[in-house]
């Protein structure tokens, strides 16, 4: 009975104690996360470049003379290109100058010679403006009257004359006489002044000088300016440009080993002189990446010289524009072997020299308008090979969270650098982070650059087939990522090398580009805090 | 990235339990005791005039396969710890939560003659989730590892929590038969209830660079549970049980009904249907969450041209991760919802081999929208003393067929005490059980 009575308190306690233990551990409001590893793989950035844009761009950024065209093939030709030299004639020539002072008329018929370039003898001469006064001092008692001529000077078939009518003793200065529209003519660089002057009672006279050495009449031209000068030119020499080009696809610091499939230098010349112009070159060279000169010989020179083309008067080519391509390319010249050397600027001088061949027979001729224009410019299309050439940038960097992030619950980073690669160009990588100071803290791969690039397979003609992609990853211990996370900039140097190793040519086009993205795994410890 | 500021999801649901319906096989057969007339409205003790219940606890949950507490929670010295890596590997492509918990605060019985009356008051849950295998592991292991995969991460979530005040009413008719019938008034706590026409939320990480995508076509009702979703700085917050239902703000009604018939001397038969027709409209407080577009991430677009020109010259990771938070974004409307509650058949039957021996047999079937059980089981009770009552049970249910029972009754007195499962062994071990089933209490009875 005790045994019973004892069970009815101990079975009850029995059920209480199970059911406490039951329902102790039903509460999860403190639970708290285990401590595990997870992995977190997000995308951090993607870009494409077209290496139309990419072209443009490297234009835009460095000369203003620099132009990229399209072909129609997609191809592209990247100029660049020297300053237009442009001689107008009266820069050269400086035809009839006359002085500011009046031209004394000694007599009555006075032959002036008039200013022209040496070798040149002027046979006609149009008059586009310019005034003439006609300055009458009569130192005689008696008024005169006559008539002042130019006889080699007319228009529309009437000799210039000017009628005059001087009191005694009175100074006459005739308002401006129009001369635009005259036609001079001459052969022999002169111009002859002729004046009829009678007294009351028809007698010739001479007009007195009006003080000791000062002859009684004298001429004051102003603004007097041909449209048209015909005549012989003989030799002469005169300077047409002295310039340099830079060519800046080879400026860069880093070393590499271009070379482009059939450089050319284009010399075009515009010439509306009519008559026969000697281009001598008096200067052509590149200046390498290693400062040497490398001068640019062709066999399309006359040992330095070739000739302009000119339009001629005997064919009646007045006012047309004559151009002269003088292309040195591979053919006939060793810029082939100068562009090896990755050159960096051209310097060149070329003078001019009029009549070289001293023909006496040669009639030519000048407009107001002639001019002759000179332009250099280094055409490449962008057809070549490239071994490690090396191209550099920088970004700034900004991690945000990432900075703060507590690296001693990180196991592992990884990158993914993924490229998708239409040109023809495969790319070896190296990143450098830095910090504000611009010191590198780390980079991207140990050692040498890697090729995060590679390029698509090419055809019979250079051209890419395709994309390429290439995957790759750099594993990254804490105490790298943790320096890296902490880079303000990166210093982004690439190193480029065609298909084929870089042996094989190959053809940029506009329309290929290259697609560079990457991602991040990042492998962690999280809970158990 | 701050990705475990998902944990309130993950919490959630498991938080919910492992469970599964509440069967109860052995409390049905102890028509004797008080707590049973939950079970069947048509019982009542016995020879006594007056019940008084006490508080009762049971709890009725399981999780799919052979997932158990212990591996999701592990004690270290004084703290708990959630470590899904461990049930990671047991789970199975699509799995199963469920559980169901009653809290009987108090409840009254009257015998006037042949009628019965009862009256109570009960606080219930109900839970049933479904989640995707793929939706732990990428909490769990981040996405990393999934890289390439296409992950379907949306889970359905049918949960709701009430009061329950219910009157019955019993008649015995002649020495054989006795009908009882309950009304329950239902005041909704919380509820949140997956839209089951907008269950996607795909996620996946590209082999590419991982690029991220999330399609979503996700849709949820709640009430009270969830009442805001804050993706502001880079967090993933839900606003968890902030606003409170007022008692009579979401209401409803079920009914149950029972029969016991006393066959002969020696048999007697029962049967009960539960919960009929249980609904509760949930009018305040109810919001639905909708999120539904694809959504991408790729990383930072620099323009090639930004690059060259060197208009864009900075990387902002910072920045780009902010928008990445705001990727799941739900619009939230009022609307109002209904959940129903599962409806529950007992049917079972007692045969009295001898004054201490009983055996039995019950079966039990379970109706709810996202479920649907039967369980079956057979019993023996013995009686030692004349106030001890110990009891076993055999029952299969779609999760095993060897569930083994116990049940222990005291009657000290008026008082009885009760503690059974209708997995022992579970019940003993519940946190190394994918599966807990126990009922507990007490009553005084006169």
């Amino acid at each position: 009975m005790a045994f019973k009575n004892w069970l009815r308190l101990l079975i009850p306690a029995l059920l209480a104690i199970g059911l406490y233990s039951a329902c102790n551990k039903a509460g999860l409001n403190d639970v708290e996360i285990a401590e595990r590893s997870a992995e977190y793989a997000f995308p951090l950035f993607s870009t494409t470049i077209g290496l139309q844009e990419l072209m443009l761009t490297v234009l835009n950024d460095t000369l203003s003379g620099d132009t990229i065209v399209v072909n129609p093939d997609n191809t592209m030709t990247l100029y660049y290109s020297g300053d237009v030299a442009e001689k107008p004639a009266t820069d050269i020539f400086e035809f009839f100058k006359f002085p500011d002072a009046p031209i004394p008329v000694a007599d009555t018929f006075f032959r002036f010679p008039f200013n022209v370039p040496d070798s040149v003898y002027i046979h006609r001469a149009d008059v586009l403006a310019g005034t003439l006064n006609v300055i009458i001092n009569n130192k005689l008692s008696q008024p005169i009257t006559g008539t002042f001529y130019i006889p080699q000077m007319s228009k529309n078939g009437q000799v210039f004359s000017h009628p005059f009518s001087v009191a005694a003793g009175q100074l006459s200065i005739s308002p401006p006489l129009d001369l635009s529209g005259h036609l001079l003519l001459s052969d022999s660089n002169t111009l002859d002044f002729r004046y009829e002057a009678y007294t009351p009672d028809g007698v010739r006279v001479v007009l007195p000088e009006s003080s000791p050495g000062i002859p009684g009449m004298g001429l004051l031209l102003n603004g007097f300016t041909l449209s048209y000068v015909e005549g012989y030119w003989g030799y002469s020499e005169y300077p047409l440009t002295l310039d340099t080009i830079d060519i800046d696809i080879n400026q860069t610091d880093l070393k590499g080993d271009v070379r482009v499939k059939d450089p050319k230098v284009i010399m075009t010349v515009s010439n509306s002189w009519g008559f026969p112009t000697r281009g001598v070159v008096k200067y052509l060279s590149f200046i390498g990446q290693d400062g040497l000169e490398y001068k640019l010989e062709s066999s399309v020179f006359f040992g330095d010289s070739i000739d302009f083309n000119y339009p001629s008067l005997a064919a009646g080519e007045v006012g047309q524009t004559k151009y002269t391509d003088i292309v040195l390319d591979g053919s006939n010249s060793n810029i082939a072997d100068i562009f090896n050397a990755q050159p960096v600027q051209l310097v060149y001088e070329v003078a001019g020299i009029s009549n070289a061949t001293k023909d006496p027979t040669i009639e030519g001729f000048l407009t107001d308008k002639s001019t002759i224009a000179l332009r250099m410019r280094v055409e490449l299309v962008l057809e070549g090979s490239v071994q490690d050439f090396g191209a550099e940038q920088t970004l700034n960097l900004n991690f945000g969270d990432y900075t703060d992030l507590d690296t001693a619950k990180i196991e592992e980073v990884e990158f993914k650098l993924v490229t998708e690669n239409g040109t023809p160009i495969a790319t070896a990588l190296q990143l450098y982070f830095l910090d504000e100071t611009g010191n590198a803290l780390d980079s991207l791969f140990v050692g040498a650059p890697q090729f995060i690039m590679e390029a698509p397979p090419i055809d019979a003609n250079g051209i890419a087939i395709g994309s390429k992609r290439t995957e790759t990853f750099v594993q990254m211990d804490i105490a790298r990522f943790d320096r890296v996370r902490q880079s303000k900039s990166i210093l982004m140097r690439n190193f480029f090398t065609t298909a084929e190793g870089g042996l094989v040519p190959v053809k940029l086009l506009a329309t290929q580009s290259t697609t560079v993205k990457m991602g991040l795994k990042v492998k962690m410890r999280l809970g158990g805090e | 990235m701050k990705l475990h500021h998902i944990l309130p999801v993950f919490l959630f649901l498991f938080h919910l339990q492992t469970a599964h319906a509440q069967q109860e096989l052995l409390l049905h057969q102890q028509n004797g005791l008080w707590h049973a007339s939950a079970l069947n409205p048509a019982f009542f003790p016995s020879g006594k005039r007056v019940a008084l219940g006490g508080p009762s606890y049971g709890l009725d949950a399981a999780h799919s396969g052979d997932v158990t507490y212990n591996d999701l929670l592990r004690k270290q010295g004084d703290r708990t710890f959630l470590d899904v890596g461990n049930a990671i590997g047991k789970l199975e492509p699509n799995n199963d939560v469920f559980y169901d918990q009653r809290f009987e605060t108090v409840s009254l019985g009257l015998r006037l003659g042949a009628w019965y009356l009862q009256a109570g008051h009960a606080v219930r849950v109900n839970t049933a989730i479904n989640y995707p295998k793929a939706l732990a592991e990428l909490f769990w292991y981040g996405n990393g590892p999934y890289v390439g995969q296409t992950l379907e991460i949306g889970f359905a979530v049918n949960t709701a929590s009430w009061n329950e005040l219910h009157l019955g009413i019993g008649r015995r008719f002649g020495d054989k038969l006795t009908l009882g019938a309950r009304a329950k008034f239902l005041s909704g706590i919380g509820a949140m209830q997956t839209d089951d026409s907008r269950r996607q939320i795909r996620a996946l990480t590209d082999s590419d660079i991982y690029q991220l995508s999330l399609a979503t076509d996700y849709a949820f009702h709640s009430s009270s549970i969830v009442s805001g979703i804050d993706t502001a700085g880079l967090t993933y917050d839900l606003a968890l049980n902030e606003i409170k239902n007022k008692f009579a703000d979401n209401t409803g009604v079920a009914f149950d009904f029972g029969l016991q018939l006393q066959v002969s001397e020696r048999l007697s038969v029962s049967a009960s249907v539960l919960d009929l027709g249980g609904s509760i409209s949930w009018k305040k407080n109810a919001r639905y969450f909708h999120s539904q577009g694809t959504f991408e991430y790729n990383g930072i677009g620099i323009p090639g041209t930004d690059i060259l020109n060197g208009t864009t010259d900075s990387l902002d990771f910072g920045a780009a991760l902010d928008s990445l938070n705001d990727v799941l974004q739900f619009q939230q409307t009022d609307s109002e919802f209904t959940t129903t509650l599962p409806t529950r058949i007992y049917v079972g039957g007692s045969w009295k081999l001898t004054e201490r021996w009983v055996l039995g047999a019950v079966l039990h079937h379970f109706n709810s929208p996202r479920r649907t059980a039967t369980s079956v089981g057979v019993n023996a009770h013995w009686s030692p003393l004349k106030w001890l009552t110990v009891g076993g049970m055999y029952s299969v249910n779609d999760r095993s067929a060897a569930n083994i029972g116990l049940s222990i009754v005291a009657r000290p007195g008026p008082l009885q005490l009760f503690i059974l499962s209708d997995n022992v062994l579970n019940a003993v071990t519940p946190y190394g059980s994918a599966a807990v089933n126990f009922r507990f209490g007490g009553a005084l009875v006169f």
